[in-house]
């Protein structure tokens, strides 16, 4: 296909490109996925084998710099406190997330009417609800109807069990009197769609043997292959190009053999997440946009949201079997996720508890805090916190700043001669107030949920998941990189649908938000089919 | 841990560091008191880094350099203040080796089941937990904990 000519060329086969893929298949286009890399084999997962828990520190690692698959490419986080975690597959970052799946709430859309600061969405709640809801029934959303956190919304499957470590803690909620509620979360509780359910095992985040936890690759990939969508692996685009007339023509490529390959395409959707993306823009340099393609403005890059994580532990008397169930999701608290005048920042954080650790994972993180030692105090000591801790993240909503950007680093390259991202970050004054105000509610919880002892800490370093706000929509082109429907202002083919697009972060995971939006905007593209491009 | 890809001459250790290595291991993690947990002397150590931190062998062998060739010879409560002062002198090399050593040693089905596991890969066994009792959340659908109307 080489030479050949598709309709919609979409770069990116994560959690956007998949949803964007299945959306337009019954447009019955030529529709062709070009994915960096390759379709995992469940049975390979490090839950399969005896040695998971190495297995994840390795090959499974969530920090490319780590992995160094040959799908990956190298990340410069040298002038960032966090670094960025991804994993690049067919499925992209859903393969080892967490899965946790809240939406954003109706609040985070108008940030700016209701708080004064960044800006309000061009879009809202209300019109994306129903990409939502769809996007809940494509990927197998467990969850429970009726949290007050939220305007009404029915998951499709029933949440996924609390354990031992959900009651604890939601006893110290209530004590407290303060909001919980089960997460809503990307696994399946029932049988579904031909999948089977949950059993429990644990280790979420190096990818799920069972296929209960949904990543794009056993849910919506199957189903837009089946209405027609090509998807060609390891294929590593380098940049977007523009005819004459300053449209988008296709992409240039590195195909599995590492040879250039130049793919013509009417429509280019770009889905690599906030900073793959970026990366191929700012890459695709011409006469036309010396500064990368779609960069008018020289927003491409900037304004790069992280949700900077702090965590907290609990030890308890009592055994709460924390490492069996999945690792990321349990219940959560949005207490705190409102901005509140009598604090001192705005916005607000999400509080997720999760559970404990594996028999490796208690060890490491006991020695590392100096509670499990070496030598004949050993086993007490494992004893003691194997099992019996449970853990809280407070996830801190960012605001969009321009000096938190990613550019082309100068010197650092990929194995195709790419040029690497460069990430440069830092923790705003009012996300450190929120993250230390969410450990000390961190510690009075697992206080009043019976910890006897508590430890806390954060920024953690590699926690860089969510990857949004580098081409951020909007209504003006001199503000924004997209329109309130994913289009370039500048480049009339050439479309975004992954995290970039986001005007301000919300306090929670956003892979739902994320899809919901890749929904929308194929819908609108369906809509607009015969003057897409005016 | 048995590794079938590893075979002898991977083994970068001369005889008196291999017996170090099992006197060092023993000190890091010995025998529980009840028996239940086994000392990490058994520990198949090398072929476990070969296979997950073959970077860490060069640490290894630079730490056993630090004994003396008697070290193995010497009883335990002789041992252990060597390795206090040795965890002191070369702390940054020891802690990477301590890691991997508790790594290794969790892994293995004796330590597994001593800790009261069902030793083996966690799929496709899984594991039952409690639903939990939802009626949990009674004062939270009662109590103010309404969106923020935008």
């Amino acid at each position: 296909m080489a030479e050949d000519i598709v309709d919609v060329l979409i770069v990116g086969a994560g959690a956007s490109g998949a949803a964007v893929a299945y959306s337009l298949a019954d447009t019955r286009m030529r529709i062709l996925c070009l994915e960096q890399g390759d379709w995992m084999n469940s049975s390979e997962y490090p839950s399969t084998k005896m040695d998971w828990e190495a297995r994840q520190f390795k090959e499974y690692n969530i920090d490319p710099n780590i992995r160094s698959n040959s799908a990956d490419y190298p990340i410069n986080n040298d002038e960032s406190p966090i670094s960025v975690v991804n994993f690049n597959g067919v499925g992209g970052s859903t393969i080892l997330y967490g899965a946790h799946f809240p939406r954003l709430h109706p609040s985070d859309f108008k940030v700016k009417s209701l708080d004064g600061v960044a800006d309000d969405w061009p879009v809202d709640y209300d019109l994306l609800e129903p990409y939502f809801a769809h996007n809940d029934r494509m990927m197998g959303v467990s969850g429970l109807a009726g949290d007050p956190a939220y305007p009404p919304k029915q998951p499709p499957l029933p949440p996924i069990p609390l354990g031992l470590v959900g009651e604890t803690m939601a006893r110290g909620y209530n004590q407290l009197g303060w909001h919980w509620w089960p997460s809503d979360s990307a696994i399946i509780s029932e049988a579904y769609e031909g999948r089977d359910k949950c059993l429990n095992l644990g280790p979420c985040m190096s990818g799920c043997a069972q296929g209960a936890k949904s990543s794009t690759d056993i849910n919506y990939w199957p189903a837009a292959i089946r209405a027609g969508v090509e998807l060609k692996t390891r294929c590593r685009v380098r940049e977007v190009t523009l005819n004459e007339q300053g449209m988008a023509n296709g992409v240039i490529y590195y195909d599995e053999d590492g040879l250039e390959q130049f793919q013509r395409a009417e429509v280019v959707i770009m889905a690599c997440n906030g900073v793959g993306t970026p990366r191929i823009l700012l890459n695709s340099q011409s006469n036309l946009f010396p500064e990368g393609i779609a960069n008018s403005t020289g927003l491409v890059g900037k304004n790069l949201m992280f949700h900077p994580v702090g965590f907290v532990q609990g030890l308890f008397d009592e055994d709460l079997q924390s490492h069996k169930g999945p690792q990321a999701c349990c219940i959560l608290s949005k207490q705190f996720y409102e901005t509140d005048p009598q604090r001192d920042f705005v916005r607000g954080y999400n509080m997720q508890v999760s559970r404990g650790a594996g028999p490796v994972g208690t060890a490491l993180q006991g020695y590392a805090s100096g509670n499990i030692p070496w030598g004949s105090k050993h086993h007490a000591a494992f004893k003691k916190r194997f099992d019996h801790v449970a853990a809280l993240a407070i996830l801190c909503e960012d605001l969009p700043e321009l000096h938190n950007q990613v550019t082309l680093d100068p010197e650092l390259v990929d194995a195709d001669g790419i040029p690497a991202p460069k990430i440069n970050y830092q923790i705003s004054e009012n996300t450190q107030k929120m993250l230390k105000h969410g450990l000390a509610r961190g510690e009075e919880v697992m206080r009043a949920a019976g910890a006897t002892e508590v430890f806390s800490g954060g920024p953690v370093r590699p926690a860089g998941w969510h990857l949004l706000g580098t081409a951020r929509m909007g209504n003006d082109p001199k503000t924004s990189v997209v329109n309130n429907w994913g289009r370039s202002h500048d480049v009339k083919n050439l479309f975004i649908v992954d995290g970039s697009i986001f005007v301000t972060a919300g306090g929670l995971n956003p892979t739902s938000t994320i899809q919901a939006l890749s929904l929308y905007i194929a819908d609108s593209i369906k809509k607009n089919l015969a003057n897409l491009f005016d | 841990m048995t590794n079938n890809t590893v075979i002898t001459s991977d083994n970068p250790l001369n005889n008196t560091q291999q017996k170090n290595l099992i006197a060092l291991l023993d000190v890091l993690i010995p025998a529980s008191d009840d028996e239940l947990m086994p000392s990490a002397a058994g520990l198949d150590f090398i072929p476990y880094l070969h296979l997950h931190s073959a970077e860490t062998i060069p640490i290894l062998l630079q730490l056993l350099d630090h004994l003396e060739p008697q070290f193995c010879t010497l009883s335990p409560a002789l041992r252990q203040p060597i390795v206090e002062q040795l965890s002191n002198t070369q702390a940054a090399q020891f802690r990477t080796i301590v890691m991997q050593v508790f790594a290794c040693y969790y892994q293995t089905e004796a330590a597994q089941k001593g800790i009261g596991l069902e030793a083996g890969a966690p799929f496709p066994r899984g594991n039952d937990i409690e639903a939990g009792d939802l009626s949990l959340l009674d004062p939270v659908i009662a109590g103010d904990h309404g969106y923020r109307k935008a």
